[in-house]
């Protein structure tokens, strides 16, 4: 279980996990205060998607700058999965190589 | 549109935040102050720091680095400053300043009299086998999800880098209950205070000075990592290859400033390794080559919160000094003073030499160096203060209600106890940002050790403990004499029960752990819960089943049986053959009612009262 | 000479009878106690049975002695120190006949009076408060939310160590070979372990109740049958309580651990002592209880054992003492239900031989006299 329950310093809240989005078609629960990959991670899920040469990559920097966690979020490629909020039924999908865009 | 202001603030990090603070005070409110930054919420790094501040009072010393970032953050709102978040100050074109604004996918144009750009500083990355794979994470990211979204990346994590990063990412995954095997540094010193070392250490987490990490184990995820020794010339050494078993790996390895934008104002670069690599070239006020554009914090050199803060208000102070042609050189000063002495200890240095390049000149020296070479008295309760080096920090010192405590004038002094002062209250033991300060009291058949204790779960009086030395390894049994908790700030103080003479050794304790080696699975039994039901008396097999309901579930005994008559065997000295076996009882495997009624054919009971169909 | 051991009593059985005597008795002051268990502590009836406590009885005196049970079966935990996972989820008895229905609502009354709190429930009730029981045949049903469940063996071993604690002896693996009997008066019982002297002996042997009676010359009209038994692998609890029907003929329940515990009775089983199972038992109980709670079909029997019922002619306890031998005591023929009322009796039996008579509960009523004078109120919620 990856959500931490108890803290010796800071307060965790009871926020219930109200929000559902979808990983590769799976449900995933997240809390009104997670970002893509913080609810990713949360739920046990890693690889967020490959590189070009095929190589797994999850996040790295968790601020938006090392571009290693990109996915693609209703259609949308190249989305930074940890500074994006995840919003109820939102689509995300492992991002493999370069994105497509959509039409 | 384009938006005009008077003073655009990039980045509201502790830089940022107290730069608005000196210009808005100054112009009497903060309708002409704008703060962009593109985090989720406004700090900076300051929400994902659990630990308490260095420095002194005056800037929220002993304060946990969320709170300071709350603090700064209300009194700017106070005075009228809007904070835009989740955006980005990406161009400063020839023509107007872009922003781009996340939340609703636009870019907003700004022009502004000044720029105070506070941007902070990147993890350095750090290139190995496989270093890409996921569980490979950065220690910032690490601490933004453990400490701001609260979700634990992995379960247990092998730090690179022995700077105060590494030391404290560390200390704080220990507190959110993962496991970190050892920290490794290239170098042949510890990078970070050594407060924040024997924090770790004495938790058990081993550092390994002069490795290097060789490469990270797993396919689609961290499992593993090679170490290896590393000589003078940080080659690794052959044959020194260690493995570990982790399931994350964070990287420390050093901060670099982030220049991209304070290089589009035109403002010239410098290279300085001693503040992190590429720097904005910046006087003493903090303004750069281009006469409207001041930088603060980590931006303008790699170095602390406070230091980022008191820069801040420099800049701050500077820039509200030329919109309202009013000389706010007393308050400049001041600040500059402060900065002063906070950079006049070892650990400041490399940025007294870096800046030295620039013409700025900081001095050093002029603080205590000795430590105490007394203890107190033997059977007073006291303190004992574990602070071996000069950092600008004194806590202890303005927190201490006799003033038995005292820094020697210059807050990078070491701290010395006048024992005639000290009353035994331990309040310096939670104030103390590096939780370097212990009560020690020799009793006639035992002695009592107090440590500071910030780990959940808290302990109980009575609990028996493994009692640790400062390296975290075992020196005897204790137990827990009475914690005094402290439900505010959050550092307990947890008196060990120690055998006398081993008050001078030991520093911390762990719980016993719980073996599990299970032998009945279905219930999930091990073997010490069944010897210890031995122990109470129940020594036949079938009753040991019936208390502990060991082969009672879906396995019917096939997985534990034999295990257990070994164990009663054992227990009891006698052999398996003389131990009356458990009756066994069909079905071997378990069957579906559904089968069972299907072997009745057509015959079925019926219930009573129904006639036959 | 070599010293004689004493005891002031000794119990023959280490079911839940014979330790739960033990441990009021020490309770009382008489610590001068020895139980003597030919096998491991609850190997006899305890040990196999379902561990069901029911206060729904026929007859007023068997109510209050449940009662009063399960009063005690509360305190336990404080009391003796052991939780043994006591649960009130109430007992649900299903009537399928409407003969018995009558006696049910007559016995509803008289239940009431005595304030016990239960509730009549038809056949639309029961479906709507438990869906996942198919109600085709039921006539009428009763819930009692106060009966509920235990662990029987986790009861043996509390009052095992409490008895310990408090300075009596038990002796497992030891048999009663024999007794002393001198001028009509018990002086002493010889076992495995070597004689012992004693003057107030109980045989507490369930299953075995007649032939150890023998010892003392006296003779017990109880018979054993056997009765097979069911559990299953567990599930997550949703089961509350035990569902039982004596015109159906069968009990279920679900236990803390999620198993689920069935029965039934067998008209055509022969008296004596037998452990083996019978595959026609899974076959006629599976497809009686299919019906009834068709959830159960697809969940899956992982064991089968059986147990004795120690029958006396009208399906009560017969407790009290010989009149024929002094010193003789018996609490034996309990028909299926000797754990339920086990400390009740444990009580009452205990102040009967410090005190000369029982001060919380009537247990006379049980006496073996009974027989004799042909009062015979039968109790009839039995399976």
């Amino acid at each position: 279980m990856r959500r931490l329950k108890e803290h010796p310093i800071l307060s965790v809240s009871t926020d219930s996990l109200q929000l559902v989005f979808y990983f590769e078609g799976t449900q995933v629960c997240g809390t009104p205060n997670d970002t893509i990959a913080s609810a990713l991670i949360a739920n046990g899920i890693d690889v967020f998607g490959f590189t070009e040469h095929n190589h797994p990559r999850g996040f790295f920097c968790a601020i938006g700058k090392c571009s290693a966690c990109l996915v693609e979020v209703d259609g949308v490629p190249n989305v930074r999965a940890c500074i994006t909020p995840i919003r109820e039924g939102m689509n995300v999908k492992m991002q493999s190589g370069r994105g497509k865009p959509k039409w | 549109m384009v938006r005009h202001i008077k003073a655009l603030i990039v980045g509201s990090g502790p830089a940022g935040l107290t730069g608005a603070i000196a210009i808005a005070e100054t112009l009497g409110g903060g309708k002409d102050v704008i703060i962009v930054d593109e985090g989720i919420e406004p700090g900076g790094q300051l929400p994902k720091q659990t630990h308490k501040f260095f420095g002194h009072e005056g800037f929220y010393a002993s304060v946990r680095g969320f709170e300071i970032g709350n603090l700064l953050v209300k009194k700017v709102k106070s005075l009228g400053v809007e904070i835009i978040q989740q955006a980005t100050v990406t161009g400063i074109y020839e023509d107007v300043i872009t922003v781009y604004d996340r939340v609703n996918n636009i870019v907003n144009e700004y022009l502004a009299d000044y720029l105070l750009i506070a941007t902070g500083a990147t993890e350095k990355f750090l290139a190995f086998k496989n270093n890409t794979l996921p569980g490979v994470y950065g220690a910032g990211a690490v601490q933004t999800l453990m400490n701001q979204y609260k979700v634990l990346p992995g379960q247990s994590f092998l730090i690179i880098g022995a700077g105060n990063i590494g030391l404290i990412v560390a200390y704080q995954l220990v507190q959110a209950g993962a496991v970190v095997k050892a920290i490794v540094e290239a170098s042949s010193k510890v990078g970070g205070y050594a407060v924040h070392a024997n924090k770790i250490k004495r938790l058990g987490v081993p550092i390994l000075l002069k490795h290097t990490i060789l490469e990270a184990i797993g396919s689609d995820k961290v499992r593993g990592a090679v170490v290896a020794e590393v000589d003078d010339a940080f080659r690794p050494i052959v044959g020194t290859e260690k493995e570990f078993v982790v399931d994350s790996i964070c990287l420390a390895v050093g901060l670099q400033p982030n220049v991209e934008l304070v290089a589009q104002t035109g403002a010239k670069l410098v290279y300085m390794p001693e503040l992190g690599g590429h720097i904005p070239w910046r006087d003493e006020n903090m303004r750069t080559t281009v006469q409207n554009v001041f930088v603060a914090g980590d931006l303008s050199g790699i170095e602390e919160a406070t230091t980022a803060m008191i820069e801040g208000y420099i800049a701050g102070y500077n820039i509200a000094q030329e919109i309202t042609g009013k000389s706010q050189e007393e308050k400049i000063q001041k600040m500059k003073d402060e900065l002063s002495e906070f950079r006049r200890g070892p650990f400041s240095k490399k940025v007294r030499d870096g800046l030295k390049k620039l013409n700025i000149y900081f001095p050093a020296g002029g603080y205590r160096e000795e430590l105490q070479n007394n203890y107190g008295p033997k059977g007073k309760l006291r303190a004992v203060i574990e602070c071996p080096q000069p950092i600008p920090c004194n806590p202890c010192e303005t927190s201490c209600p006799t003033g038995a405590i005292n820094v020697g004038g210059n807050i990078n002094g070491i701290p010395h106890i006048d024992y005639e002062k000290c009353i035994g209250c331990g309040v310096c033991v939670t104030k103390c940002p590096g939780l370097a300060i212990f009560m020690v009291q020799e009793n006639e058949n035992y002695s009592i050790v107090g440590i500071p204790y910030e780990l959940l779960p808290i302990p109980s009086k009575g609990d028996k403990v493994k009692l640790l030395d400062r390296e975290g390894k075992y020196v005897a049994d204790g137990e827990i004499d009475h914690v005094i908790p402290n439900n505010k700030g959050k550092t307990h103080i947890v008196y060990l029960k120690v055998p006398k003479g081993l008050e001078e050794n030991v520093r911390s304790f762990s719980y016993f752990k719980k073996p599990e080696a299970f032998v009945c699975r279905c219930e999930e039994l091990t073997r010490e819960e069944i010897e210890r039901t031995i122990d109470m008396g129940i020594t036949d097999y079938e009753e040991l089943r019936r208390v502990l309901r060991i082969g009672m579930g879906p396995c019917g005994g096939k997985t534990c049986r034999n295990l257990t008559l070994q164990i009663l065997a054992e227990k009891t000295g006698s052999t398996i053959s003389d131990i009356e076996l458990g009756a066994y009882r069909p079905p071997t495997i378990p069957t579906p009612f559904e089968a069972v009624v299907k072997s009745v054919g057509e015959r079925m009971e019926r219930l009573e009262g129904k006639s036959d169909e | 000479m070599s010293e004689i051991k004493k005891y002031d009593v000794c119990i023959i059985g280490g079911g839940i009878t014979g330790t739960a005597l033990g441990y009021f008795l020490c309770k009382l002051g008489k610590t001068s106690v020895a139980i003597f268990e030919k096998s491991y502590l609850s190997s006899g009836s305890t040990g196999r049975c379902a561990g069901g406590i029911r206060q729904q009885w026929s007859t007023r005196p068997n109510v209050r002695l449940a009662m009063r049970s399960v009063k005690l079966f509360e305190r336990f935990k404080d009391d003796v120190g052991m939780d043994i996972e006591y649960r009130q989820g109430g007992y649900l008895v299903l009537s399928y006949n409407e003969q018995e229905a009558e006696q049910f609502e007559r016995n509803v009354k008289m239940q009431r009076e005595e304030g016990l709190n239960v509730e009549i429930l038809t056949p639309k009730q029961v479906s709507e408060k438990y869906p996942y029981i198919n109600t085709e045949g039921i006539i009428m049903a009763t819930f009692c939310q106060t009966d509920g469940h235990a662990n029987p063996h986790k009861a043996v071993i509390g009052y095992a160590q409490a008895i310990r604690k408090m300075g009596g002896d038990i002796y497992t693996h030891t048999e009663v070979k024999n007794v002393d009997v001198k001028n009509g008066r018990v002086t002493g019982i010889e076992t495995s372990a070597g004689y012992f002297a004693c003057d107030v002996v109980i045989n507490a042997s369930g299953p075995w109740s007649r032939e150890v009676s023998r010892l003392f010359g006296v003779d017990l009209p109880t018979e054993s049958y056997r009765h097979q038994i069911l559990v299953t692998e567990p599930l997550e609890n949703f089961f509350p309580m035990m569902a039982i029907s004596f015109s159906g003929n069968f009990y279920m329940r679900q236990t803390q651990h999620g198993q689920f515990i069935l029965g039934q009775g067998d008209k055509d089983e022969k008296p004596g002592i037998n452990h083996n199972v019978t595959y026609k038992f899974e076959k006629e109980l599976a497809s009686k209880m299919v019906r009834i709670f068709p959830f159960l079909r697809d969940i899956r029997i992982i064991r089968h054992w059986s147990g004795m019922y120690n029958m006396s002619p009208d399906a009560q306890p017969i407790i009290g003492q010989s009149e024929k031998v002094k010193g003789y005591y018996y609490a034996v023929g309990y028909s299926g239900h000797g754990f339920m009322v086990a400390p009740a009796v444990g009580e009452a039996l205990a102040e009967t031989i410090v005190f000369g008579k029982a001060l919380h509960t009537d247990i006379s009523y049980l006496d073996l006299t009974r027989f004799e004078k042909m009062q015979i109120e039968k109790e009839k919620n039995v399976v």
